[in-house]
């Protein structure tokens, strides 16, 4: 059955019948988009359901994959070059499930805020399925050709949904958005090529594109350039090191780590709410995974030789992040800065190599993500109403918008890493791992945990400080009576969206086990291939 | 005790727990009134009060009661959640259900007529969800949890009037300093996970637990397979205590509990006097042996520096509720004390008596606020209704209040008969005892201890005297004769019931002796050091003779001549008034310091990291127009030029092209005729 | 007898009379009369040098060669500057540019 594939192509499909139907419906293309969307959610709860945490660990070996689907897709005969083996190969484990239901319930989210689009639907709606689809197609992809061309096709969509539909100065953010992470993946490709020279399909011989194969040091052609034994240097450096280097700034930039990070204050700024939902809650998150499944996986041994830089940009883009928000007084660009600051929780896992780090740094990215789309939510509520989002331009919200308060209140409260919610699991267990990882591997000193811990203290300080700000005193607004009747309470549709949010971050945060469980086998896998080198 | 009676024993606990969070959010999703909630509130309390009293039926003196669940697994480590009930959670549990559910009923009347009454109600359910749960969770990571909790919900307490400016700054302070102290807690059990791959408290700190197993060998401190460093261990023990400095107001993270006065009154007394603030040392209490000599010394001093830096303090604050702040700041200086001396059951002996004891001040206090607030309100005053130079004589109006509050300072100064004395005596004399065995520099703790307990006396009896003698000072300042009526019924009896927990019969039959109360027995750590002790006669006797003497003192001061010695002016008076300065060192060094920083972090982000960035685009824009005029003017140019060259030459050969016959012919001629003369010269030539 | 140079002079003089009309007539015909003027000059000489060769007379054939074609040249010279005129109302052969540029 090939489940992946409906749950990649669904939206796609609804794109393309959208872009067909005359204009005149324009109205009702949000339905449909909400049609295609909730079908991709039910197939993905189903998967969620259907999915076998324990057996099936994934990682390196195609047999533990799940749901795998492997299809020839490109086999050019080359000469004396062996045949061109692009597989159309998709699997899914215990590292890329989680994301498949967050990206889709974050979807659902989006498009619920996008029920404030006017203008230019058609486009705005096609865009956006086109988006949904190179987004499932990168979690499911474990060709690398595959993810590239699913990694490559995220950015179009984007970059018109930012630079059409953004706001005042959306044409530079979208082309600083663009072209940071071009930068990134332009030089991923050479690493692609030079790992297709270096690596063989074990059964036809031929050069292959198949990442499983690159997990594995025996399917490395004797003295080719990323061949572990070959040893090769390019510039005086490792070509392994210098490998993962690029491949790490690549997906660097989507987390992003300080100093990689700053197209996202802008594009988050810049970007209508539901872009700016999905680029926080479902596009940084391909970072980490990135990180986990091709970094670490495809070069361990140049993963533990830099974990300790790892280690240390998490930490400074934890504590850089949170006191850059500190100083923020547009809502929006605080939750931006927060957005690094949280992400720095998940670099710091990754880095650490132990079990509780790394299913921490994925919890870590869970949560952010449903908590981080709850507060772009938030900002674009008020910014509907009054289009303004100045902290100083309003005070004490809670006595005129009081579910709103609620509400904002649970998000800031969750995502400052209140115990019950899963920002405090996530970011706890990062520490954890970090604080263990001395021990286990000794990567990480022990002061790096005890700096990270900071953040959540500087987390506490800038959120509660906001919520002080706007929401609490004697209302006061900057514009006047007039704000005052615009500014309505949430609507149901609003508080749908909210509810489903923080009933997940809720849920994950008293039950963690709902996620670790999926992908625990998964998380040993990899640190046991990490430790193989 | 068999496993049966085991499980009903923690599924009685877990109800208890459980029954406020109902409350909370069954008042805060059932949609209703406004001031909903208070009947739901106080049924479910009461029953968790009712099952605590069976659990502590059960539990006390009995084995200890364990039960636990698998909650969800990382990697290898399977990380559990149960309930550990032993004597001391158990008394924990009945005495926050039994001061929880007096509250409730003081605040039905207290509280009565604001808006928004139904929040009230939830928040005080979620607070006390998770004290229970605080004190019978048997994991550090669950204990971490509702540690954050009561914190939260304090938070949304102490904000309860968020239209206040000061309310709500006082709850975001109090926030973010607990926070600090969670970081402390944190780095603790990351240390404790590290080393012993658990957090389940049982395992750690019981008899024989994991903690006494882990020994110090050539300076690594190793617990089977793992070692780290020894002084990690001294860091272990000073995160944790870090973190219960924080929640138990403990200097240097003190300053937020004064200010989080301004919450309502009843939850003061419940979360800032009895319960929350008693956190602290209940944690120190659970994981006791994990603290190392070095550690314990510091938890000594830093108590003995609290109580008495904080005594000072409410020597001269003028706000009733500051007052009593300040005083339990200092009396939790002197549990943490006690803990540091090792005096384990006489600290959590003072959190119980204290709790009640403190409580009831507040209560008492409550009530005369309530009823100056409604004089306030009655005659449109423009007045503190909180500040005691206000008010006098108020024994007339209020004799119950008046004498509860009595009963309660009583306590607090430990005269004997009370509570106060049995628990603050055996502090005192522990210190005394612990002293002995120190370097002579030491002595400075139990001394300060003692003059501490006299300053006690000297504030308290300040505050009785200011409300309760003389005459109405408001009667003076706004020249007209106000009259105030005793508090409602409901709020009198509240404070009776707690009045009688101030005796001592509740503690012990004996009235003198701490050793013989059932809670230092039943927590089964009474010093081996018998009463020949010189200390056991002379300092209850030093103690209550000199605060008998400072009573009258203040006696005199403030009620038989009315007047006190002016010393506003004095460096010392200022000092003490404007509580050491902390608040403003803390605020211009640390808030306005990161603060600073992080408007300079913004603008480096700005100038320099982004900055680098648009000077890249901008480089890259830059060089690009360059290439592009090379490209236009040079390589282009090159191509135009050789077609302009040629097109310049054809349009000057262009010329010779008229088109007239007439031209050409000349031409032709005019070359004939110049070749023959060429021709001709040459050859004549 | 008539000394040889005599002749040169008459069809020097004849042939720059013919030239000096071809250059400067702005009229198709002038020039027309020019060119046979310059023809009949270098006719003049042809038949003058003819007496040198006594025997065949050539220059006399020669000569009445070129004033058949003189005559022939000129037909179709006027039948061309009649079609000019009927085209182009004019015989001034400067105003006729078509194929100017």
């Amino acid at each position: 059955m090939s489940l992946l594939s409906l749950l990649i192509f669904i939206p796609l499909v609804a794109g393309l019948i959208i872009l067909l139907l005359p204009s005149i419906w324009q109205q009702h293309y949000k339905y449909l988009a909400l049609g295609a969307i909730v079908v991709q959610l039910l197939l993905s709860a189903y998967v969620y359901l259907n999915f076998d945490g324990s057996v099936y660990s994934g990682i390196d070996t195609q047999s533990k994959y799940q749901l795998v689907e492997r299809l020839p897709w490109i086999r050019l005969d080359l000469g004396s070059f062996g045949a061109l083996e692009i597989d159309y190969f998709l699997g899914i484990d215990g590292l890329s499930m989680p994301f498949l239901v967050l990206s889709s319930l974050v979807m659902l989210v989006a498009l619920i805020s996008s029920w404030e689009i006017k203008d230019n639907l058609k486009g705005f709606f096609a865009l956006f399925l086109l988006l949904d689809t190179a987004v499932m197609g990168v979690f499911c992809a474990l060709d690398f050709f595959l993810f590239y061309v699913f990694y490559e096709l995220m950015l179009l969509p984007l970059y018109f949904l930012i630079g059409m539909w953004g706001g005042i100065r959306r044409e530079y953010a979208a082309i600083k958005f663009f072209l940071y992470t071009l930068f990134g993946s332009v030089f991923m490709l050479l690493v692609i090529i030079g790992l297709y020279f270096s690596v063989t399909d074990p059964q036809t011989g031929n050069h292959t594109f198949n990442m499983l194969h690159m997990m594995n040091p025996d399917n490395y052609v004797q003295g080719s350039i990323f061949s572990a034994l070959a040893n090769q240097e390019l510039f005086g450096i490792p070509a392994r090191l210098l490998a993962f280097i690029v491949l790490f700034i690549a997906f660097a930039i989507k987390v992003p780590v300080v100093p990689l990070h700053t197209w996202l204050p802008d594009a988050h700024v810049e970007a209508p709410t539901p872009v700016s939902i999905i680029l926080a809650g479902i596009l940084l998150k391909i970072g980490g995974y990135g990180i986990l499944r091709i970094c670490f996986s495809i070069f361990p041994d140049a993963a533990i030789e830099s974990a300790w830089w790892l280690g240390l940009i998490g930490v400074v883009s934890i504590i850089y992040g949170a006191l850059n928000a500190l100083a923020q007084k547009d809502l929006k660009r605080l939750i931006a800065y927060s957005s690094v600051s949280h992400m720095g929780f998940v670099m710091l896992g990754i880095a650490s190599v132990t079990s509780e780090g790394i299913s921490g740094a994925m919890m870590q990215m869970i949560s952010h993500g449903f908590l981080s789309s709850m507060l772009f939510f938030l900002v674009g509520v008020i910014y509907t109403r009054v289009h303004d989002r100045q902290i100083p331009n309003f005070r004490g919200l809670a006595l005129i918008m009081p579910k709103y308060t609620t509400f904002v209140m649970i998000a800031f409260f969750a995502s400052l890493g209140l115990p019950g919610f899963s920002a405090f699991i996530a970011e706890a267990f990062s520490l954890i791992g970090a604080f263990n990882s001395e021990s286990i591997n000794g990567l990480l000193p022990r002061w790096m945990a005890v700096c990270g811990s900071l953040g959540m203290l500087l987390g506490a300080a800038y959120l509660l400080w906001t919520l002080q700000r706007m929401f609490f005193g004697k209302t006061r607004l900057w514009g006047g009576e007039d704000w005052r009747q615009k500014l309505t309470d949430l609507n149901g549709r609003e508080i749908f969206a909210l509810t489903s949010l923080s009933v997940m971050a809720l849920l994950l945060g008293i039950i963690p086990s709902l996620a670790f469980d999926k992908m625990n086998a998964s998380v040993l896998e990899l640190i046991r291939l990490v430790n193989l080198r | 005790m068999d496993t049966i009676t085991q499980e009903t024993t923690c599924i009685l606990a877990l109800v208890a727990t459980l029954m406020p969070l109902l409350s909370f959010a069954g008042i805060l999703l059932v949609p209703g009134r406004t001031d909903r909630g208070a009947f739901f509130s106080i049924l479910n309390i009461s029953f968790s009060l009712l099952l605590s009293v069976l659990v502590f039926i059960k539990v006390w003196d009995q084995p200890v009661v364990h039960q636990q669940l698998e909650w969800f697994t990382i990697g290898n480590w399977h990380f559990k959640a149960g309930i550990l009930i032993n004597n001391l959670s158990a008394l924990m549990l009945l005495l926050i259900s039994l001061i929880a559910a007096l509250v409730h009923i003081y605040s039905l009347k207290y509280m009565e007529g604001d808006p928004y009454l139904f929040r009230y109600w939830a928040y005080l359910g979620l607070f006390c969800f998770s004290m229970f749960g605080l004190v019978i969770t048997d994991s550090l990571l669950l204990l971490y949890m509702f540690w954050e909790l009561v914190g939260f919900s304090s938070y949304l307490l102490i904000g309860f009037w968020f239209t206040r400016k000061a309310a709500v700054q006082a709850n975001k302070k109090a926030f973010i300093m607990n926070r600090l102290g969670d970081l402390g807690f944190l780095t603790g059990i990351m240390i404790i996970f590290t080393q012993f791959q658990t957090l389940d408290i049982s395992l750690l700190f019981s008899e024989g637990g994991f903690v006494s197993h882990a020994t110090i060998q050539n300076g690594f401190w190793v617990f089977s397979s793992n070692k780290m460093p020894d002084i990690w261990l001294t860091i272990a023990g000073l995160a944790f205590f870090f973190g219960a400095a924080a929640k138990s107001a403990q200097f240097p993270l003190h300053t937020w509990l004064p200010d989080a006065m301004e919450g309502p009154t009843s939850v003061s007394s419940l979360i800032h006097a009895a319960t929350m603030v008693a956190a602290g040392v209940f944690l120190l209490g659970r994981i006791y042996p994990i603290f190392n000599s070095e550690v314990l010394l510091v938890i000594a001093v830093i108590g003995a520096f609290t109580a008495f830096m904080a005594a000072t303090i409410a020597l001269v604050q003028n706000d009733i509720k500051r007052i009593l702040a300040f005083s339990t700041i200092s009396q939790l200086g002197f549990m943490m004390l006690a803990m540091g001396v090792g005096a384990y059951g006489s600290a959590i002996f003072h959190l119980i008596t204290h709790a009640f004891f403190k409580c009831l001040l507040f209560l008492s206090a409550g009530a005369v606020i309530h009823e100056m607030h409604h004089l306030k309100e009655k005659y449109k005053l423009d007045i503190d209704h909180q500040d005691i130079r206000l008010m006098g004589g108020l024994r007339k109006f209020m004799p119950l209040t008046f004498i509860t509050m009595l009963l309660a300072a009583l306590a607090l100064i430990g005269i004997p008969g009370t509570s106060g004395y049995l628990s603050k005596d055996a502090i005192l004399i522990q210190a005394f005892e612990w002293s002995e065995g120190q370097a002579g520099f030491w002595k400075v703790i139990p001394y300060s201890a003692l003059i501490t307990s006299w300053l006690t006396a000297f504030y308290i009896s300040r505050l009785i005297f200011k409300v309760f003698f003389g005459r109405l000072r408001l009667n003076d300042i706004c020249g007209q004769t106000f009259s105030l009526h005793e508090a409602p019924k409901i709020m009198t009896y509240v404070l009776v019931a707690l009045a009688t927990f101030c005796l001592f019969p509740f503690f012990s039959f004996n009235p003198l002796h701490y050793e013989h109360s059932w809670i230092i027995e039943g927590l089964n750590v009474v010093s081996n050091i018998g009463r020949v002790n010189i200390y056991h006669t002379l300092i209850p006797a030093a103690v209550n003779l000199f605060a008998v003497l400072i009573i009258y003192l203040s006696f005199t001061w403030y009620v038989k001549r009315g007047k006190s010695p002016d010393l506003s002016n004095s460096a010392l008076f200022r000092f003490a008034e404007n509580q050491w300065y902390f608040d403003k060192i803390y605020q211009n060094s640390f808030v306005n310091g990161i603060l600073l920083l992080s408007r300079s972090v913004f603008a480096f982000d700005k100038a320099v990291v982004d900055g680098f960035v648009n000077l890249l685009g901008r480089a890259t824009v830059l060089i690009a127009g360059l290439s592009q005029w090379l490209d236009r003017r040079v390589v282009d140019g090159v191509v135009n030029g050789a077609g302009s060259v040629t097109k310049i030459i054809g349009n000057f050969a262009r010329h010779f092209q008229t088109g007239r016959l007439q031209h050409y012919l000349v031409t032709m001629l005019l070359i004939v005729l110049s070749f023959f003369i060429i021709k001709y010269f040459s050859q004549a030539i | 007898m008539i000394p040889l140079a005599h002749f040169m002079f008459v069809s020097a003089a004849l042939f720059c009379i013919g030239i000096y009309a071809v250059l400067s007539k702005r009229n198709a015909i002038m020039i027309l009369v020019g060119i046979e003027l310059m023809l009949n000059a270098a006719i003049l000489n042809l038949v003058t040098f003819s007496k040198h060769d006594k025997f065949e007379a050539s220059g006399q054939v020669f000569a009445l060669f070129a004033i058949i074609l003189a005559a022939a040249a000129v037909a179709v010279s006027l039948a061309i500057i009649l079609n000019v005129y009927k085209y182009y109302r004019t015989i001034d052969p400067t105003k006729i540019d078509n194929l100017r540029n």
